[in-house]
C-alpha cells in the first residue's frame, strides 16, 4: 500500500480530524482515485476501528472521533466519487418513533453507521408515521432505522411500516428497528426486516441490508 | 452536666467542600440564567414569565434571585403519612434521615417462581407491593414494572390502583399524562378523606421525569402542573448519562441535572408556595464499551452524593439512587453493586434512595435483589447510626466490675446493650460449618428466594376503606372508557 494511503488509515485510526482533508488532497495530487483512498485508506482505518472497539480497546467517543475524520475526507472525496459513478455504500434514515424521547441510543447509532461509511439523516425524535414516510419520498433512503425505548411506542413502528405501505414505499426501504425493549422476535412479529441490540451491530446489519456485509 | 461538648452520634460523611458546593451552586444559576432550558408547556412558560423569568420563544431563562427565592420557599422538612395512621410507615423527611424504596416502570420482571425474567403483568402488582409492605428496612413503594396485559394508556393507573390496597407505606407515582395524575390522586384523596385532609396528610408522592440536556418536556410539566395545583409532594427528575446526554465530568453532569430539576422547582413553587419538593437525578455514566447507562457503576454513587450534597447545601431533600445493578443475575456482581451504592446512599443522607430491585441496568425488576438490599440497608444503617459515647457506653465502671481475666457475658451492661448495639442480621449466615451443613447449606440466594415466598404466603397488609375500593373501581371503569376506542 503507498504510503499515503497508509497515513490516512492511520490518521482516521487516530482521529485526526483536522489533517483529513490535507492528506486527501495530497492522495488525490499522487493520482491515486477518490475509490482507493475511500477503500483502502479510510475504510481500512475504520475496518480496524471497529475491531479495535468489538475487542474493547477502543472506546465509544474513539470511534466517533474516527468517523469524524472519515467524514472530513468524504466532503472532498463525495463529488469526485459521484462523478467516476463508484456506487456509495448507502443513505440511511434515523428517527426516534412517536411518542418517545429517548434519543441517546438513536444518535450512536447514526455515528456509528456514518463511520462505516453511510450517508445518514437523523429526522430526531418523537417522529410521526407520516413525518417518516415523507422523508422516505424526499431522502429515498436504503435503510429506514426507527428506535423506540418504551414498550408503548415499540408498536408505533408498527403503524409506521403500515404507512410506508399506504405510502408505496415499504418496499423502496429495508426497515431496521432497535431500542432497550425491542427483540428480534418483535422484528419478526411487525414485518421489518431487521433488529440490532447496539449501535455497533446496526451498523453492520445496515452494511448487510445493502449487501456490502 | 457536660459543657462546650460536640456530638458526632452517626457515622458523617462529606465529599465536598463549603467552598466547592458553593461554586457548584453558583454553577447551578449560571445556567440557568445565561443558557435557560427550552420549556415545552405554555402555561409553564406563562407561569415562569409572571413570575419574572426571561421567556424567548421556547427559551426559558431565570434570573438567580428568582431561583434563589424558590428555593427558600421549599421546606426542608416534611411528612409523607402512612394511609392507615401506623406510624411506623410514615416516613419523616429531613436532615440526616435517609429512606429507601424500589423504582418504577422496568419492561420486565424476574417471576418469583421460576425466576426466569419475563415481561411486568398486572398480578405483580400487588406482590411487589406486598413485598415492600413487610420489609423492614424499605420505606415507600414503587412497582419495579410496567403493567404490559391492559391498555398501554392505562399502564400507570392500574400500578397504583394494585399498590394502594397492598401497602400502607407511602407510594410514589408515576404516570404517563394528566388523566392518570388525576385518577391515582382520587383514589388517594378517596382514602385521605377528600383533598384538604391530603394537603395535611399527603399519603404519596407525584414523580415526573424532565429530559436532558436542557429540555421540560410537555409532559413533565403537565404532571408537575397537576401536581403543585393540587399540592402532591412532587419529584422532578432527571436521568443525564455523563458523555452522552450530559458533561462527562462529575460536577459537570451535578451542575446540568440541578439545572433541569430547579426549572421544575421554579414553576412549582411560582404556582404553590411551600409545596414539597424533592430534587431529582439519577446520575450516572454511559459505559463507553456496552452502550448502557451503568446502574451498577462507582461514578453514579459518587454523582449521587456530590448532587445530595448541592441539594442539602440549597435547602431541598434529593431522590438518591441505590441497590440497583447491572448484572442480569442474582449473583455476587449484583451484590456488590447494590450493596456499595446502598451504603453510600445511606451515608450521604439521601432523602429518598430508589430504584433498589433494579437488575439489568432497569430493565428488569427484581423482588429478590430487592430483599436481599434490604439486608445491606440494614447493616448499612446500623453503621450510620454510629458510635454513642456517653458515661454508660463508655463502660469504664463494666470495666472496673469486670476487671483482668473475668467476662462480660453476664454482665448487666451487657444484657442491656446487646440488642441496640449489635445488629441482628436476617438473611446473612453466621453458623459454623457444621451448622450450616446441617441445615442443608444455603445460599444468600437460596435463603432470600424462601424469605420472599414466605413473605407472600404470610403477610396481610392493612386494608383501605371500603369506599376507597369503589373509587378505585370507578376510576379504572372511566380509564377503560376513555381508551375503549383507541
Ligand atoms: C434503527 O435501529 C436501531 C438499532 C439499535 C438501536 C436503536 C435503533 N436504538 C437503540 N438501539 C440500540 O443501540 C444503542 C446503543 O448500543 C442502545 O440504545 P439505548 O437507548 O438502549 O441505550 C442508550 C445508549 C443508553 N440508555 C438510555 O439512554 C436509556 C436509559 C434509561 C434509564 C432512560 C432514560 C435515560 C430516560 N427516560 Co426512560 N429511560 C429508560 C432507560 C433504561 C434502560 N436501561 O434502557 C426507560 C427506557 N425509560 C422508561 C420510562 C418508563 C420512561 N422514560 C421516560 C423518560 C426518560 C428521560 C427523558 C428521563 C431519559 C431519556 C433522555 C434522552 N435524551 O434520551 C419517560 C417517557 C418519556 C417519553 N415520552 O419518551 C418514562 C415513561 C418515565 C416517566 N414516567 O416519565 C422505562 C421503559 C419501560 C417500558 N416498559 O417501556 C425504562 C426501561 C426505564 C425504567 N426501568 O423504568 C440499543 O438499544
Amino acid at each position: 500500500m503507498s504510503e499515503i494511503l497508509e497515513q490516512i488509515s492511520t490518521a482516521v485510526i487516530e482521529g485526526e480530524v483536522e489533517e483529513m482533508v490535507d492528506l486527501t488532497e495530497d492522495a488525490l495530487g499522487d493520482d491515486i482515485s477518490a475509490e482507493d483512498i475511500l477503500n483502502k485508506g479510510l475504510m481500512a482505518g475504520m475496518d480496524y476501528v471497529g475491531v479495535e472497539f468489538k475487542a474493547g480497546n477502543v472506546f465509544v467517543p474513539e470511534v466517533l472521533r474516527s468517523a469524524r475524520a472519515m467524514q472530513e475526507s468524504m466532503s472532498v472525496l463525495k463529488p469526485l466519487l459521484e462523478e467516476s459513478g463508484v456506487q456509495m455504500l448507502g443513505k440511511v434514515l434515523l428517527g426516534t418513533v412517536k411518542g418517545d424521547l429517548h434519543d441517546i441510543g438513536k444518535n450512536l447509532v447514526g455515528m456509528m453507521c456514518e463511520g462505516a461509511g453511510f450517508e445518514v439523516k437523523d429526522l430526531g425524535k418523537d417522529i410521526a408515521p407520516e413525518a417518516f414516510a415523507d422523508a422516505v419520498k424526499e431522502f429515498e433512503p436504503d435503510v429506514l432505522g426507527m428506535s423506540a425505548l418504551l414498550t408503548t411506542t415499540m408498536r408505533v413502528m408498527e403503524t409506521t411500516i403500515n404507512v410506508l405501505e399506504e405510502a408505496g414505499v415499504r418496499d423502496k426501504v429495508k426497515v431496521m428497528i432497535g431500542g432497550a425493549p425491542v427483540t428480534q422476535a418483535f422484528s419478526d412479529q411487525i414485518g421489518a426486516d431487521g433488529y440490532a441490540s447496539n449501535a455497533a451491530s446496526a451498523a453492520e446489519l445496515a452494511k448487510q441490508m445493502v449487501g456490502r456485509a | 452536666m457536660r459543657t462546650n461538648y460536640r456530638v458526632n452520634s452517626g457515622v458523617r460523611f462529606r465529599m465536598l467542600s463549603k467552598d466547592q458546593l458553593r461554586e457548584l451552586y453558583w454553577g447551578v444559576l449560571h445556567v440557568l440564567e445565561y443558557t435557560g432550558l427550552e420549556v415545552h408547556h405554555d402555561e409553564a412558560r406563562d407561569v415562569l414569565k409572571k413570575a419574572g423569568a426571561w421567556v424567548d420563544g421556547l427559551r426559558v431563562r431565570i434570573p438567580s434571585y428568582l431561583v434563589r427565592r424558590s428555593l427558600k420557599m421549599a421546606p426542608r422538612s416534611f411528612t409523607i403519612f402512612a394511609r392507615d395512621g401506623n406510624p411506623r410507615h410514615d416516613i419523616h423527611i429531613g436532615p440526616g434521615r435517609a429512606h429507601f424504596g424500589p423504582g418504577p416502570t422496568c419492561p420486565n420482571f424476574a417471576d418469583i417462581e421460576t425466576l426466569e425474567r419475563r415481561p411486568y403483568v398486572k398480578a405483580d402488582v400487588p406482590q411487589v407491593a406486598k413485598i415492600v409492605d413487610a420489609l423492614p428496612n424499605i420505606d415507600f413503594c414503587e412497582s419495579l414494572g410496567t403493567v404490559s396485559d391492559v391498555h398501554h394508556d392505562l399502564g400507570a393507573l392500574y400500578e397504583f390502583a394494585g399498590m394502594f390496597p397492598n401497602t400502607s407505606k407511602p407510594i410514589v407515582a408515576w404516570s404517563y399524562d394528566r388523566h392518570d395524575s388525576a385518577g391515582i390522586h382520587e383514589i388517594a384523596v378517596a382514602e385521605a378523606g377528600g383533598q384538604e385532609a391530603f394537603e395535611r396528610r399527603p399519603n404519596y408522592v407525584h414523580y415526573c421525569e424532565p429530559l436532558s440536556p436542557l429540555v421540560s418536556t410537555y409532559e413533565a410539566l403537565e404532571k408537575l402542573l397537576f401536581a403543585a395545583k393540587h399540592r402532591i409532594p412532587l419529584i422532578f427528575t432527571p436521568c443525564p448519562i455523563a458523555g452522552g446526554t450530559a458533561p462527562v465530568t462529575a460536577a459537570g453532569i451535578i451542575t446540568m441535572a440541578a439545572a433541569e430539576s430547579w426549572m421544575g422547582l421554579t414553576v412549582a413553587q411560582a404556582i404553590q408556595p411551600g409545596l414539597p419538593y424533592i430534587m431529582g437525578g439519577v446520575l450516572s455514566v454511559m459505559d463507553m464499551s456496552a452502550m448502557i447507562l451503568a446502574y451498577g457503576a462507582p461514578e453514579l454513587s459518587l454523582m449521587m452524593a456530590g448532587i445530595t450534597e448541592l441539594a442539602h447545601y440549597a435547602g431541598l431533600p434529593l431522590w438518591q439512587t441505590g441497590g440497583c445493578t447491572d448484572s442480569k443475575t442474582f449473583d455476587a456482581q449484583a451484590m456488590i453493586e447494590g450493596s456499595m451504592s446502598v451504603f453510600f446512599s445511606a451515608l450521604s443522607g439521601g432523602d429518598l434512595t430508589h430504584d433498589v430491585g433494579y437488575t439489568e441496568s432497569g430493565m428488569t425488576g427484581s423482588v429478590f435483589q430487592l430483599a436481599a438490599m434490604d439486608e445491606a440497608i440494614g447493616y448499612s444503617r446500623r453503621i450510620t447510626r454510629g458510635i454513642e459515647v456517653n458515661e454508660d457506653t463508655l463502660a469504664v465502671d463494666a470495666i472496673h466490675n469486670v476487671g483482668p481475666n473475668g467476662h462480660y457475658l453476664r454482665e448487666p451492661h451487657t444484657r442491656r446493650h446487646f440488642k441496640s448495639e449489635f445488629w441482628l442480621p436476617n438473611l446473612h449466615d453466621r453458623r459454623n460449618f457444621e451448622e450450616w451443613d446441617m441445615m442443608g447449606r444455603t445460599t444468600m440466594k437460596g435463603r432470600t428466594v424462601a424469605w420472599v415466598r414466605e413473605i407472600l404466603a404470610t403477610h396481610q397488609p392493612s386494608a383501605i376503606k371500603s369506599e376507597t375500593e369503589k373509587v378505585i373501581q370507578k376510576v379504572l371503569e372511566a380509564g377503560e372508557d376513555r381508551v375503549k376506542d383507541q
